[in-house]
Parts: C-alpha cells; structure tokens; sequence
C-alpha cells in the first residue's frame, strides 16, 4: 500500500511526536514516544521510510531528505525533554561545587608592601626615587650630615665599620648628599633601601632594617611646606580623620628638626571606633644650612626639609605584628597572610 | 633624666601643670617623658612606728617579737627582720592597712604570738629590690605620722628623655626654664640651715694659692677653669630627710652629706662637682694636667683599676693622679666617714676630651654624660656656692678662705645676629621683633633690636653648646610659638631634576614576576659566618655573623630549611639584595644587586581530579629564563653550565650538584647567574623533602633598557608545517639540532620546536628520538610544497652531515 501524500502525512507525524514529547512527564513516557515513533521495528517514521519503495525515482529523494528532517527535529526533542526532566540532580558529573583547579598564590613581603604603599603616595605627590651605596663613608653618612664624630650625637646610631672609614651605612641620608651633588634644585626624592646599626636583635631591633627618607629641596621651601608635605602623606597612609602631631626633637642634619606623631581612629571587631594613643611615625625637619652647603648648594638660596621612616615599624602598627623578628623568619605561613 | 615634679615645683612656685598635664607640655618642647612613677600613691596607708621594745619570739629563733608605737598607740608586733632595734622609727603598716600589690594588713597569731600590723622593708613598699631588713629610717618623726608625707614620697618622678643637644636639660633648673610660661622666673629654694657664708675669691690665670692650698691648671686646652674650695671640719654622716627626699625623687640613692650635697646641685643646676678628702691630697694642692707617663693605672672609686693614657685629663695632687678630670674621682682621694676637710671641685672641661677618655675607659658617669654634652660655663660660682652652702648647712665645719678661681679661657656669650626676613623665609610665617622677644627671654636669651629687621641675640651660657648659628636661633622661635600653631597647607611645587631610578623599576618587574609564580618575597640580612663573604664588618656585634654577604643564596636557603622543619612541604622563596665584594684596601666594596630564588615540592596545589606533579629542572629552568629576560633584555640565555664554577664566581656556592647546573648567559656571553639542584644533605631537613631547587643571578649594573617594540605587518599568506622525527646521538644536545635548523631553513622557516623526545625499544642505544616542528611562512606568497620539501631537504642533510643525526621519516 502506498501513501498518497507522503509529505503530508510526515508534517502530522512530527506534530504529532513534538505534541506527545512536550506533555511528556517522565522518563518513561519518553521512552515510549521515542519507541512509538522511531522505533526500529515498528516506529512509525521508520515504518513510513520502508514505504518508500513505491515511490517515484524523482520523489524518492525529496521524501527520504524531508523524512530524515523530521527524524532529526523529533529526536532532539527527544533528547532535550529527557535532559529537562532529569535536572540537575542528574548531572553530579557536572558538579560545579567542586573546588577549581588551584594555582600557587605568592606574596610580596610586608614591608616591601609597606613600603610600596608609602612610595605610592610620595609618587602622587611628585617624588621620585634614589638610590646610594650601603657600603660608604664617614664622610657621606656622618660628615657632611652635619654628624662630627666627637659629638654625643654619633652615639645614637652605633655603626658597624667595615675599615677605617668606611661603613654600613646607618641611614639613607647619605643619599640625599650624592643625589645633591649630582642635581641642581629643585630636589624631590625619596631614598628607600637598607640600613645597618650595632644592635642585637630583639623584639624592636635588628642590625638591618629598611629605611625611606626623603628630601625636598628648592627655592622658598618653608617650614609650613614641609608640615603640609608630611601630613598629607599621613592622612593618605592611615586614614582620613588621622590627628598629625610634630613635636620638637634633635637631628644634626635638620633645624628645626621634629618627631611625626600621628593618633589612628581605629574601628574595632564589634564596630565601635577608638582613637590610638599617639604612634611616633618619622623624625624629619628643616634641611640644615650646613648639610646644604657641604652638597655644593647656596643655603641662602635654597632651603628644604628631609625625613626618615622605617617601614617595618609601620608595617608592624599597621598590620599588628608584634616582634620584628617575624619579618626576617620568613615563614611561608606568615608570608602568605599578605597575598593578594 | 629623672625629674622630681616636687623639686620642679619648688624651682618653679608659679608651676600650675599637674605631672601628666607638664609631661605632655614638655613632649611639644621636645622632651618627652618616657614614664611616670608615684611610688607613694600606693603606700596611703603606711604611717612612722616608733619600735618601743624589742625582744626575742619565744617560740622561733628567727622572729622578733616588738612593741611598737603606732597611730592607735601601742600594739605587739612580730617581726622577721634581723635589724629591728628599740628606739628607732620604721615605715609600720597597721592592721587594716594595703600594701603594694594589694596586701592587706591583718591582725595574726604567729607561732602562738599575736601580731597587730608589720614592720616594712624597701621591697614591700615598692621603694628598691631592699630585702635584707625593714627601712630603718633617720631623723626625727612624729610616731604615727604618714609615711608618705613624712619621706616626702608624694612625688612624681618623671624619666625625660633628653636630646644629645640639650645639655642644659639635664638639670631640674634646665626642665623648670622649658616648663615656665611667660614672665615666669625659676628661684632656687632656700637650703635650710644655710649660714649664708661668702669668703670671696682669688682669682688666677694659671695657678691660685689660699691658707696653704692651691689649684693649677697646667692643660687649659682640656680645663678651661677650675674652682676649688676649702671647707674644713665638717662632719661626714646622712644627710637630713629633705635632702635625701629630694635626691629619692630624682632617683638618686642617697650616700653621706657631702656626697649628696655634689649631686644635688648637679641634679638641680647641671653642674657636675666633686668633693676630695683634702687630708688625703698630698702636698695639699690640685694640679689639672694630662696624664704623665709611667701614670698608667688609676683606681676610680668604683674600685675598678683603670688603663690611662698620655691623652686623659687627670685631676693630681702635687704628686699622683686623684680623679680622672670630669669622669670619676678615684678610690686615694674619696670623702670617707672620717673625712674632716674637704676641697671642693667645680670645673670645666672639654666636652670632646671628655667624650674621648670615657669611650676609651668604656665608661660613662652623670659627670661625664653632662660634660659631654655642655655644662653652663657662667653657672660654675652659683653652683659652687650652692654646693658649700648645703655641706656647711648638713655637715658643718666652716669655709676656710677665699674660693680658688683659675681662670685659663674666660667665657663670652655669643652674640647671634638674627635677620627677621630670614625667619620669615625659613618658618614661611613672619614673626615680629616683639614676639621674638617674648619667646626667646623667658629662655634665657637677650635680645636687641635695631629697628631694621635685624636683632642681636645674646646667647646664655647654658645653651652656648648648641646655639650658634642663626638656624639655631630660629628653630628655637619655631619650638617657642609650637609646631602645632603653624599652618600646614600643601602649596604649589615644581616637580625635581632626578629620574625615578630604573632600579627599582626592574626590581618592580622581577618581584611581581615571581608572585605571579606563587613565589613569596623573603627579606634576610646581609649578616653572615665566614665562607658566605669576603668583607668584615671590624666591630660585629654578633660573633658567628661577622661578614656581609657576597652570595645571597645561603641566606635564603636557610629560609627554606626553616620552613621545611616547620611542614611547610611547598616552599617557592625568592630575595633581592645586594652582594658585597672586596675591591681593595681603604675602598669600599663593590655592590651587585642579586635575585635569588629557591623552590621545592609541588608544581600546584592537588586537585580533586589528579594530585600535582612535582616541580623539576624545567620549572628551574623556565623561572631563570623569565628571570634573565627581564634582567637582560638583549638576549640572555640560559644553559647548561661549562663546568664547575672558580670560586670568584658568587653566585655558586658549594651546595650546587655540578650535574644539573644551569648557567645564565648575558648578551655578551658573561656568565650572570647559576641555579640547579641543591646538593642532598646541604640542607638538615626531614626525610620526605624532595628535591630542592635553587638559583642566583647578579642584575645588571645599570638597568638594561628594553628595546621598544617594532611592528610586524601581520602575514598575509599561509604558513606550512613539517614534522621531523629524528635519531640525535646523546653527544649532541637539543640545542644545537634546532640551531642547525634554524641556520637551515633560512628566511622562511619562522619557528621550530620539539614537541617530543623518546628513548627505548626501536631506539638504538646512545641515540634518542626527536620530534622536530618546523614551521615555514614568507610574507610576500603562498609557499608551495616543493620549496619546502627542499628547505626541508636541506635541513635533513646539514643535520646528517653537522652533527650526525638521522631522518627517521
């Protein structure tokens, strides 16, 4: 028997099949629709191919192609309703709760952070960066720093010596002098590296630690400039509603010379506020006349003020490490608290 | 410098500042105070006992059993201490009373005896580690009086930290000047007893004689001026209670009248004196001169023998050194309890002598720490007379003649001419002459006005050290009117002359390089043993670390052994530092900044799907690649090594295994850096440590610049890809197959990689397979196949002929 309108009879077929998949409500049921129609044996596409052999060489083709369609259409639809009927739970294969795949995550050390932080800031207030030899002379570190070495003065930073007057350095002043010697005014450096001192190591001391000094050096730089300088730098490190304090102090190559303090609102584990005591930050001052002029500069001319931070102790108040030691353990433990 | 707030309240009546109030007062005048301590805040309740009897415990051999007079009248007491005696008055804490440490006082039966209270000892009140017996105090008392008030223990003392340029605040006139306000004038208490005695002076340059005494300075250089005068007949014991309060509160321990009555007036006016036993002068003289040779020790009176050199200022009688000038008198000459005449020493030294012979005795005194740093050369008359005043006024006995006064230097004041323009400019803020004035006085300066803008500025004696210029002057205007009053508002700047320097820039690279790895940053000191650097430090503190480093690698190796006993099993650390190599002598040495990196255990954290390989020699290899490229942007390569390492090359220390040593070539073929497996052992670490990484490389002197990138014109036409499989004898490396092909293939063979190596069955042994890519592109046409196949050809044959490697299809 052959079907008078094969074509026709394929379009009811695939209405057919997509209407009983779509009101299809297990599994099962699927199952069977999927037998009902494309079953090998008895399916009903099946069974309408097989009558294709009475058709016409030039219809052949067409019906075998617009059959084949329809195969296609109804066993997607096939698929996607068993898909959507199974759900998730059925895809534990696919468990996107499953921890990723893990790269190593490393870290900068704290006080390279810190110190980071702190060049950052003097960047976007017009620094730049110098370096100096950590091997120097008396000359540099002391001498030209306004330091003579008869004075008490000499005695707050204990030096370790490599040969008669060579040295470790003891701060990175003295690359504010080289910097000086090599460039005309106007200056605006900071001088970040190592500095060593005849200290045991303790809770607060080690005989290298980091230091950042700066130097800002021009025509009429005031003491008003050099406030304003350092407490903005304040209020950008610790915080809006940071309190800046200077109090008076003594260095030989500053006058006036002052201490930084600066008092912290902090906000506590239960989200009350409380101010800090007040937290020493930096020694710095007024560049003295006499530091100016053994550089080659015309203190008359020039004036500018310089100070000196180190970065572990403000990494140590900011970050609530309390032993100094901690940084030079290296521990990966302690390291990987400051990854980002 | 410990304070008495009573003392400085007594110098200065007008003082209305409580201790906390004047304590941040003196901080904003820089001086700060480190700490306070009221010792007699807690001892309220501990009032004067007046022990009446005092007999033997019947029941235990080591107690006491006393009367003693108290404020509720008479009550029996037990007593443990050895030196409880009738008659005598203690510190006695009745029952119901508190002791430090919240120790209530109750009433008890001891070994069958009732006790109503106890008898103090030092350490029970908090007033010294004094533990031997109760505090058996001197003088006269009011039996049940309290003890707090009776000892004048209501004080605070407070530790001032003091600049190494304010001499003058070594003193409690000095700390009273900064407290006073405006029109506030420091006057010193009356001394109680004080017969009012003056006997005038003789003065000399050289050499002063009276009653048969006499004073010669013969090094002016070193002694400017040396006062000297006679007290005779006194009677040396304690001192009253005022004065031994007075030296408690600035935390001085109280010694004989004499003694205490020198270190009062240092403590309240700055001036260091000493009192020598004038009986034991030989020659009844003081001669001031350097010390002479065959004067090679001297006994100072601490007991301790003393190394002298030809450079000490010594104070002598005519024959033998009796002090060693402004540092410490000696054992010869010392005031004992026998002491009846008593020369007295005011004079002044140079501070930088001073400094020298107390660094090279390795000592410091409260005389040498204030000469050091400046005593007031116009002080030395008041302080001298003070001084004799108190002794006449404690010990007896009476001046005998006029003061010896050799006179060598007079002093001037300074005089500092302060230009107001300048202060403006410096300060940004202008001051007038009258402010100026009204900071300076009450300081202690003179000011004069020219009415040009132009004072004259007279400096006191006490600041003459560290006032003389007319900065200095200006810094005290600033710290007068109060940092704080000064405004901070950021002005306009001009940006400076110096490049941010490159340095860091690469340092930047590298750091953040490596994190991305999952590397972590280490910081360690330059400080270690012999064999790790060639230059030492002359004056280490720490023995075992006495160089500084040449190779950092050591160091961080170290790190990592820690951190492998501590169970960190994936340690990836990496440093940069500097090394330090010895130039020559008299120079300092040369510095290189060095990377340094060490890693072992996994390549990334285990997963779920398949644990983590471990890292191995081409993870090493692959971070001192990246390493090089960024240090060394011109080419440098990394390879195997040559050999072995001489011992001037850094970067290579003995724990590397030659086998598997990477070499770090520059641009320029100068070996930079070396990295490889550290040897097994070289580190004490737990048995599962695998294998363990390590490298380090010298950065450049000067920063190489990277070269800017030149655009490419993206190709236009196909590229073509051709395999090789090739048999290469063991002898010859990789790397010299794929140069062979590069030299080869010519312009158009763009890349070639090897995307497998394999050795065994089908292989012959000492030979190797390698698959080859060669990728071939041109950019102006289409490649055909038969070009290729010839490059292809040709390559074959050079590889055939060069290095003897075998096409196997």
């Amino acid at each position: 028997m052959t079907d008078p309108n094969p074509l026709a009879s394929l379009k009811t077929l695939e209405e057919e099949a997509l209407g009983a998949i779509s009101g299809a409500t297990d599994a099962g049921e699927v199952e069977a629709i999927r037998i009902r129609f494309l079953g090998r044996k008895d399916g009903r596409i099946s069974a309408l191919l097989k009558g294709l052999g009475g058709l016409s060489a030039e219809e052949r083709p067409v019906i075998g192609q617009e059959a084949n369609r329809v195969k296609g259409v109804v066993q997607a639809a096939l698929d996607a309703k068993e898909g959507e009927l199974a759900g998730p739970a059925a895809s534990q294969e696919y468990d996107l709760t499953l921890p990723a795949r893990g790269v190593w995550r490393g870290a900068a050390h704290p006080i390279s952070q810190a110190m980071d932080e702190i060049w950052g800031i003097f960047r976007d207030l017009g620094f730049t960066r110098a370096r100096g030899p950590e091997a120097d002379t008396e000359w540099y570190n002391f001498v030209a720093l306004n330091t003579p070495l008869d004075h008490p003065a000499a005695d707050e930073q204990d030096t370790l010596y490599l040969q008669d007057s060579v040295l470790l350095r003891s701060h990175t002043s003295p690359v504010q002098v080289r910097t000086m010697q090599t460039h005309e005014p106007p200056i605006r450096i900071i001088a970040p590296g190592w500095v060593y001192r005849r200290d045991t190591y303790d809770a607060t001391h080690t005989p290298a630690f980091m230091q950042i000094e700066g130097l800002v050096v021009d025509e009429g730089i005031s003491f008003v400039d050099f406030k304003a300088t350092l407490a903005e730098f304040a209020r950008r490190y610790w915080g809006p509603g940071t309190q800046v304090r200077f109090r008076p102090s003594f260095f030989p190559f500053t006058e006036p010379s002052a201490e930084v303090d600066v008092k912290r609102v902090v906000t506590r584990a239960d989200g009350t506020r409380e101010e800090t005591d007040w937290l020493e930050i930096m020694g710095a001052g007024m560049v003295d006349p006499a530091v100016l002029e053994n550089a080659g500069y015309d203190s008359e001319r020039y004036t500018g003020f310089a100070f000196g931070m180190g970065p572990a102790r403000i990494a140590m108040l900011k970050y609530g490490v309390r032993d100094l030691r901690t940084f030079f353990e290296n521990d990966i433990r302690f390291l990987s608290q400051f990854a980002r | 410098m410990n304070v008495s707030y009573r003392w400085l309240k007594a110098l200065l009546p007008t003082l209305e500042m409580g201790p906390r109030e004047l304590a941040e007062h003196l901080a904003l005048r820089g001086a700060p105070v480190e700490e306070m301590v009221s010792p007699g805040e807690a001892l309220a309740d501990v009032v004067i006992g007046k022990v009446i009897t005092a007999g033997r415990h019947p029941n235990a051999d080591r107690l006491s059993l006393c009367t003693v007079e108290g404020p509720e009248g008479v009550v029996q007491v037990v007593c443990g201490a050895p030196n409880v005696t009738a008659g005598k008055y203690y510190p006695f804490a009745p029952v119901g009373a508190v002791l430090p440490g919240d120790f209530r006082i109750k009433k008890a039966k001891i070994r069958g005896e009732v006790s109503e209270g106890m008898l103090c000892s030092a350490r029970e009140l908090g007033l010294g580690q004094d533990h031997d017996g109760i505090m058996e105090l001197s003088g006269e008392f009011t039996i049940g009086e309290s003890f707090v008030g009776a000892l004048g223990l209501d004080d605070t003392t407070m530790e001032v930290e003091i600049t190494a340029n304010r001499g003058d605040l070594l003193s409690h006139v000095g700390v009273a000047r900064e407290a006073a306000g405006p029109g506030a004038a420091v006057e010193f208490p009356e001394i109680p007893g004080d017969p009012g005695v003056s006997a005038g002076y003789v003065e000399d340059a050289v050499r002063a004689e009276a009653g048969g005494v006499f004073v010669e300075i013969r090094d002016p250089d070193l002694c400017s001026r040396y006062l000297g005068a006679v007290i005779r007949g006194v009677r040396v014991g304690p001192s009253p209670a005022w004065l031994q309060t007075r030296l408690r509160g600035a935390g001085a321990r109280p010694i004989n009248n004499v003694v205490d009555a020198t270190n009062y007036v240092m403590l309240e006016m700055g001036q260091p004196l000493h009192a020598f036993d004038l009986g034991r002068l030989g020659g009844s003289g003081i001669v001031v001169r350097r010390a002479a040779a065959g004067e090679s020790t001297f006994t100072t009176l601490d007991g301790e023998e003393r190394t002298l050199t030809g450079d000490m200022l010594m104070i002598c009688d005519a024959t033998v050194p009796v002090a060693i000038g402004g540092v410490m008198g000696g054992r010869n000459s010392e005031v004992e309890d026998d002491t009846v005449d008593v020369l007295l020493e005011c004079a002044l030294f140079d501070p930088k002598s001073i400094r020298a012979t107390r660094r090279a005795l390795g000592m410091s005194t409260d005389a040498s720490y204030r000469f050091e740093r400046g005593v007031d050369p116009e002080g030395m008359r008041p302080a001298l007379e003070r001084a004799v005043a108190i002794i006449l006024a404690t010990a007896g006995g009476a001046l005998d003649g006029p003061v010896l006064d050799v006179c060598a230097h007079a002093f001037e004041a300074p005089t500092i001419r302060l230009r107001l323009a300048r202060v403006a400019h410096v300060l940004g803020v202008p001051f007038t002459a009258a402010e100026v004035t009204d900071y300076l006085t009450p300081l202690g300066f003179a000011v004069d006005g020219d009415g040009d803008g132009i004072l004259t500025v007279r400096v006191p004696g006490f600041r003459s050290y560290d006032v003389t210029r007319e900065i200095d002057v200006i810094e005290e205007i600033a710290r007068a009117h109060g940092y704080d009053d000064f405004p901070a508002d950021l002005g306009a700047y001009r940006p400076g002359t110096v490049r941010d320097h490159p340095m860091f820039h690469l340092e930047e690279e590298l750091r953040g390089a490596f994190v991305a790895r999952g590397f972590f940053e280490a910081q360690t000191p330059a400080f270690v043993p012999e064999g790790e650097g060639d230059v030492r430090v002359s004056n280490p503190l720490n023995a075992l670390e006495p160089f500084v480093r040449r190779t950092l690698a050591p160091s961080l190796l170290r790190r990592a052994e820690y951190n492998l006993r501590r169970g960190n099993r994936d340690v990836r650390l990496f440093e940069m530092g500097t090394s330090f190599r010895r130039v020559g002598p008299g120079e300092p040495p040369e510095e290189i900044n060095h990377l340094v990196g060490v890693l072992t255990g996994r390549r990334a954290p285990d997963h779920w799907s398949g644990p983590s390989a471990v890292l191995d020699v081409w993870d090493l290899k692959s971070v001192m690649e990246e390493a090089a490229q960024r240090a060394y942007p011109a080419g440098a390569r990394v390879n195997p090594a040559d050999g072995p390492a001489g011992r001037d090359v850094p970067w290579v220390t003995a724990r590397y295994e030659d086998g598997t040593v990477l070499s770090v070539v520059d641009a320029d073929g100068r070996e930079v850096g070396r990295g490889g497996t550290v040897v097994e052992g070289a580190m004490d670490v737990p048995a599962w440590v695998g294998e363990v990484f390590a490298f380090e490389m010298a950065l450049p002197a000067e920063v190489i610049p990277t070269p800017t990138p030149v655009f490419q014109p993206l190709p236009q036409h196909p590229g073509m890809e051709r395999d090789l499989a090739l048999l290469v004898p063991d002898a010859v490396n990789s790397a010299a197959v794929t140069a062979v092909a590069r030299e080869g293939g010519g312009e158009i063979l763009r890349e070639v990689g090897i995307f497998d190596v394999y050795r065994g069955e089908g292989i012959p042994p000492g030979m190797r397979s390698l698959a080859v890519r060669l990728h071939f592109q041109a950019a102006e046409r289409t490649l055909k196949d038969k070009e290729v196949d010839r490059v292809v050809g040709g390559i074959v044959q050079r590889l055939q002929e060069e290095l003897g490697v075998e096409h196997r299809g």
